[in-house]
């Protein structure tokens, strides 16, 4: 019962609520910035009227990302996201860094 | 370009379609064409057991592990028919989404001949492309055959001139 009201309950958190738990969960990220941009695509071809949480800009930092290429490593966001796609998540920017390519340690 | 014209390409014959004229109307490769199905209903079987056929006038509908076989093989040769080929919203005259545009422009920059087909106009490409290139969203970037990336990755690499390496070496190969 305590796990059927969790999960209804994270279903009611806003989507940008639950990509950053997703991501944090399995990238372990010291740097996780997220921003909901689905007003500057209103409107746009194949998004419905009125939708909102669509399109997202995501900077994300983990140590995960060390030795992949680019390309794995949005396979790897969106992988993570899977659900989230599937569910009228249409877009999100990624900008994926590792600690050395920021600068840190 | 719509999905059915696409200039300077081989002929395509799908071996399935010598055993089934009829799945081969619907989905056929004659010189300097591709034509892909435009609607979903020959995909909406895919509950049907592999020795089970439907006729839907005028298709005949084969099981699901071949349509994706011979999707796959569409999509092979699409995808290797141009040194770069970006499936995309609208076209290379008239993008319809910002990311979209986004790579239609950094490859007019530079000055790169470039194949476009418009995901919006047949939804069984668009379901498929995602599964062939294992990504979910476009623009898509296919440089001699292999897939370079969306949006984002496409930009990067402009800015940093990954891309103008990549395209050079898929140009002179």
């Amino acid at each position: 019962m305590r796990k059927m009201s969790s999960k209804a309950t994270n279903l009611l958190q806003p989507r940008a609520s639950r990509i950053k738990q997703k991501l944090e969960n399995a990238l372990e990220a010291s740097i996780l910035e997220l921003d909901d941009v689905s007003y500057k695509h209103a409107g746009h071809a194949g998004v419905k009227d009125g939708a909102n949480e669509t399109h997202f800009n995501l900077k994300v930092v983990s140590s995960k990302f060390d030795g992949q290429n680019l390309v794995k490593r949005h396979r790897m966001i969106y992988d993570l996201l899977g659900d989230e796609l599937q569910s009228g998540l249409h877009a999100i920017s990624i900008v994926a860094k590792t600690p050395k390519e920021v600068g840190g340690k | 370009m719509t999905i059915a014209a696409v200039a300077s390409l081989s002929v395509v014959r799908l071996s399935s379609s010598t055993r089934n004229p009829a799945y081969s109307s619907f989905i056929t490769a004659t010189p300097r064409n591709f034509r892909f199905p435009k609607d979903s209903r020959s995909l909406s079987l895919v509950r049907v057991s592999s020795t089970h056929k439907i006729r839907l006038s005028p298709y005949i509908v084969r099981c699901s592990a071949t349509q994706d076989a011979e999707l796959k093989s569409t999509i092979d040769k699409v995808v290797n028919s141009e040194k770069v080929v970006l499936f995309m919203k609208g076209n290379k005259d008239f993008p319809q989404c910002g990311f979209s545009n986004t790579v239609v422009q950094i490859l007019k920059s530079l000055n790169v001949p470039f194949q476009t087909f418009d995901i919006l106009e047949n939804n069984v490409l668009r379901q498929g492309l995602k599964e062939y290139s294992s990504w979910p969203t476009f623009p898509q970037l296919y440089i001699d055959g292999e897939f370079f990336g969306g949006c984002d990755i496409t930009l990067e690499a402009y800015q940093n001139g990954d891309l103008q390496e990549c395209l050079e070496k898929a140009m002179c190969s």
